[in-house]
């Protein structure tokens, strides 16, 4: 037996016909029983370590492996995924492809029958993980019939099942709106903390997985770059890497303010503490109407109902004027992409009228539906090339581009040809790590200043307050809050940024509540 | 994608059996358009599926089937005339080409309508399993069997699903670019993509300890009402089917001249299918509490 559930020893690996190593040099250790996150910006290596410590890497994908990594004792150069699936279970990014059976029962049995386990202890094992993870509902459900953030606790529930002493996660809550992600983030922490479940976590947004971890490594070209707690990490984060620091960590880096606070609640702390809390925050006049020569998209009235189904979209009214930069928000199921493709008439609306001023781009959620050719260059022009930032990259394989610049390209894709008087974004920045993030919004804002109407469908708050001049949040298939971005944002518990539960609305970017802290401070409150 | 058969939980009692019973029972209607030529037992066990698919609530489901079955049935029906000249009632006189005579004779056109009447009974019947049976079920019966033949049909038909959603979605984004693309692209890139939804899958079950699996444990459970009242019918029509054809009913020459049997045992035999195959769903007994997806 070994005391370390996870031993890395200088282990390295490369892809096959990779030019250079995915892993270099990794080296650590991890308890049992403990909560890692795992940092990085994309392309850092994050997910080949994950696949790594499950044996995927070096068995199913093949590569050149070297040094040792060990899981529950077992080399992962010597055991494949089947061997270490005893020890560890693992969920990767996509949750329709990590489900492979046709029904919910018959997933959650199928690594026990893999195990040779008989089918009273299955038939056991399977209600008491179904109910630990609040899944029972579903076990007689088909797997094509859940929705995204269902499949996930799904595929959540197949890799728990046998319960192993490791539970490897990629991206989990990428697909999910913030009630969802942070739901899952709860049972985690709850699996972690009753079963004793060592967690490892891939995720760009931090902020939502820091206040459960005891551990932080983050990766930058395929080295580790920080092992450390998660206040030691944001502090180095702060200083070294800015993009991997959370709003809050960053907020108090800005301010000037030591240390970076883990989590809101300590965020609020310190800054009570140091007599620096702002007024909580006076609402913004929402954006003024345009007229209506200005509008570049209309819709009165429309009505999206299935046939013998649920009613997606009720009687929307929603008035898209050139230059707005809108950003469309809601739970999982709540009709913002059926909104965004009845705008662009790839959806019949069942009722109610939609107007368009000229041509309307829809970027949907998976750009890599757009590219379809063996070379990026055949998809778009040069100008368009240089513009998505993949300037001598037009011999690539747009398979080999990384999902950030999939994403540029395919957006280029669908703004070539004439002038777009809308632009319709669903779910770009999905996976996406800050920098990109940055990026997006950049381009997204020239495309507004050009005279198109940009919206943004997304659940990322922080994206959503760095980028928008208006929200409109979508519950039930209707719009049940259309304003600025501090009112809606501002206020909310679930739909409002870190820096604003922070500042209590008064501030909802980490430059914005940097400002305020610091004519705080020089009004010599302290 | 209308034309890809979908299991739903449904309250009935061939939803209720288990996948094996329930499956048998699909087969032994199969079975009877396997053995049988007669257009009138053919007829039944037509009759008798669409009854029993209504039965089961998969009616409207089933009927779908005749979109692919009947163009192929037509295509034999008429195929067979063309290309088999046997057969002594002479209908058209189609003089020589090729090499060969292409006469059209009454015996060769009949063949032809009953061969495609037997391919429509076999497609219905294996379309109603494929909507009324649990395909997860009935891979465990099979993987008792043949444990990575039957998890690699399960990997097939995980992504039937996947790849129909993959499909409608480069569809959409297509129709998104200001050009439409060729189709030759488009089918070009969906290949290409399946292959990686593939790889994503199989990785999957490799991650659930695939590699490892041996054969599962055998569940024994109760028969259930509904198991010993589908089975019994599923029994019952195959036990009829192979007696009839030992017995000589149904019998059809087709040549070199057509003769049909026409009596009281056909039309029992067509009788008795029909019944047996509507009987599981008759009576207080087949009604079940609603289960839903």
């Amino acid at each position: 037996m070994t005391d370390r559930i996870v031993r890395a020893d200088r282990f390295c690996f490369t892809y096959p016909e990779a030019p250079a190593p995915s892993l270099t040099d990794i080296s650590f250790t991890l308890e049992p029983g403990s909560f890692t996150v795992l940092a990085g910006l994309s392309g850092s290596g994050k997910s080949t370590l994950l696949r790594a410590l499950c044996g995927l890497v070096p068995h199913f994908h093949g590569g050149d492996a070297s040094g040792d990594l060990q899981v529950a004792g077992m080399s992962v150069r010597e055991h494949g995924p089947g061997e270490l699936a005893a020890a560890c279970g693992t969920v990767l990014q996509d949750p329709e492809t990590q489900v492979v059976m046709g029904g919910v029962r018959a997933e959650l049995e199928l690594p026990l029958e893999h195990g040779g386990e008989p089918p009273g202890a299955v038939a056991c094992a399977v209600e008491e993980t179904a109910l630990a993870l609040g899944i029972a509902h579903l076990l007689d459900r088909r797997t094509d019939t859940l929705s995204g953030g269902e499949l996930q606790r799904v595929a959540l529930a197949a890799a728990m099942v046998r319960r192993p002493a490791l539970l490897l996660l990629d991206e989990p809550t990428s697909q999910l709106d913030p009630v969802a992600g942070d739901e899952l983030v709860w049972m985690l922490r709850r699996l972690n903390e009753e079963w004793g479940t060592a967690v490892v976590v891939a995720e760009h947004r931090t902020e939502r997985c820091l206040p459960a971890a005891d551990r932080v490594l983050a990766l930058a070209g395929g080295e580790l770059v920080c092992d450390a707690p998660p206040s030691d990490f944001l502090a180095w984060a702060s200083a070294s890497v800015p993009p991997l620091a959370t709003p809050a960590a960053r907020l108090f880096s800005l301010a000037g303010l030591s240390p970076p606070p883990a989590t809101v609640r300590e965020a609020r702390a310190a800054l009570r503490g140091a007599s620096l809390a702002p007024s909580p925050a006076r609402a913004e006049a929402a954006p003024r109407r345009r007229t209506r020569s200005d509008l570049a998209v209309r819709l009165r009235g429309v009505w999206v109902e299935i046939a013998d189904g649920p009613v997606i979209l009720r009687a929307v009214d929603l008035d898209l004027a050139s230059g707005e930069r809108v950003v469309l928000m809601g739970r999982n199921g709540a009709g913002k992409s059926t909104l965004l493709r009845v705008a662009k008439g790839l959806s019949e609306a069942t009722r109610g009228r939609v107007e368009r001023a000229g041509h309307v781009a829809l970027l949907l959620q998976n750009p890599g539906d757009y590219l379809l050719h063996e070379h990026a260059e055949e998809e778009v022009g040069p100008g368009a090339l240089l513009r998505a930032g993949l300037a001598g990259r037009g011999r690539s394989n747009p398979r080999d581009l990384s999902g950030g610049e999939r994403q540029r390209l395919a957006l280029e894709v669908v703004l070539s040809g004439s002038g777009s008087r809308a632009v319709l974004l669903d779910e770009p920045t999905r996976g996406m790590d800050r920098a990109y993030k940055e990026d997006l919004a950049s381009r997204c804002r020239d495309l507004a200043s050009g005279g198109a109407a940009v919206v943004v469908a997304t659940h990322d708050t922080e994206f959503a307050a760095g980028f928008a001049d208006r929200v409109v949040l979508l519950a039930g298939g209707a719009p049940v809050a259309d304003a600025s971005p501090t009112e809606v944002l501002g206020g909310g518990w679930h739909f409002s940024t870190d820096v604003a539960r922070i500042t209590d609305g008064a501030a909802l970017t980490p430059e914005a509540g940097a400002g305020l802290l610091r004519a705080r401070l020089e009004e010599g409150v302290l | 994608m209308t034309l890809v058969p979908v299991y739903r939980r449904r309250p009935s009692a061939l939803h209720s059996a288990r996948a094996g019973v329930s499956a048998s029972f699909c087969c032994a209607l199969a079975l009877v358009g396997a053995l049988y030529q007669h257009p009138l037992v053919l007829g039944a066990a037509l009759a008798g599926t669409l009854l029993a698919a209504a039965g089961a609530g998969v009616g409207r489901e089933t009927l779908r089937s005749l979109r692919l079955a009947l163009p192929l049935a037509l295509l034999v029906a008429l195929v067979n005339p063309v290309v088999y000249q046997a057969g002594d009632t002479l209908l058209v006189r189609g003089g020589e080409a090729l090499g060969r005579r292409w006469d059209i004779t009454l015996e060769a056109t009949v063949a032809g309508g009953l061969a495609g009447l037997r391919v429509m009974v076999l497609i219905v019947a294996f379309w109603l399993m494929s909507v009324a049976v649990d395909p997860d079920a009935l891979l465990r019966v099979f993987r008792r069997v043949s444990y990575r033949s039957a998890l690699t049909a399960s990997l097939a038909t995980r992504l039937v699903p996947v790849l129909a959603r993959d499909a409608s979605r480069m569809s959409d984004a297509a129709r998104c670019r200001p050009v439409a693309p060729g189709r030759l692209a488009v089918t070009r890139s969906a290949l290409a993509g399946s292959l990686d939804r593939a790889v994503d899958v199989a990785a999957a079950l490799e991650l659930r300890g695939y590699a490892l699996a041996g054969r599962p444990a055998r569940r024994r459970l109760p028969h259930s009402r509904q198991d010993l009242r589908v089975g019994a019918c599923a029994l019952s029509i195959a036990l009829i089917a192979m007696a009839g054809r030992v017995a000589g009913a149904g019998e059809v020459d087709l040549y070199p001249r057509l003769e049909l049997a026409a009596g009281v045992a056909e039309a029992l035999l067509a009788g008795a299918i029909v019944a047996l195959a509507c009987a599981p769903f008759a009576g207080r007994g087949a009604r079940m509490g609603v289960a839903r997806d």
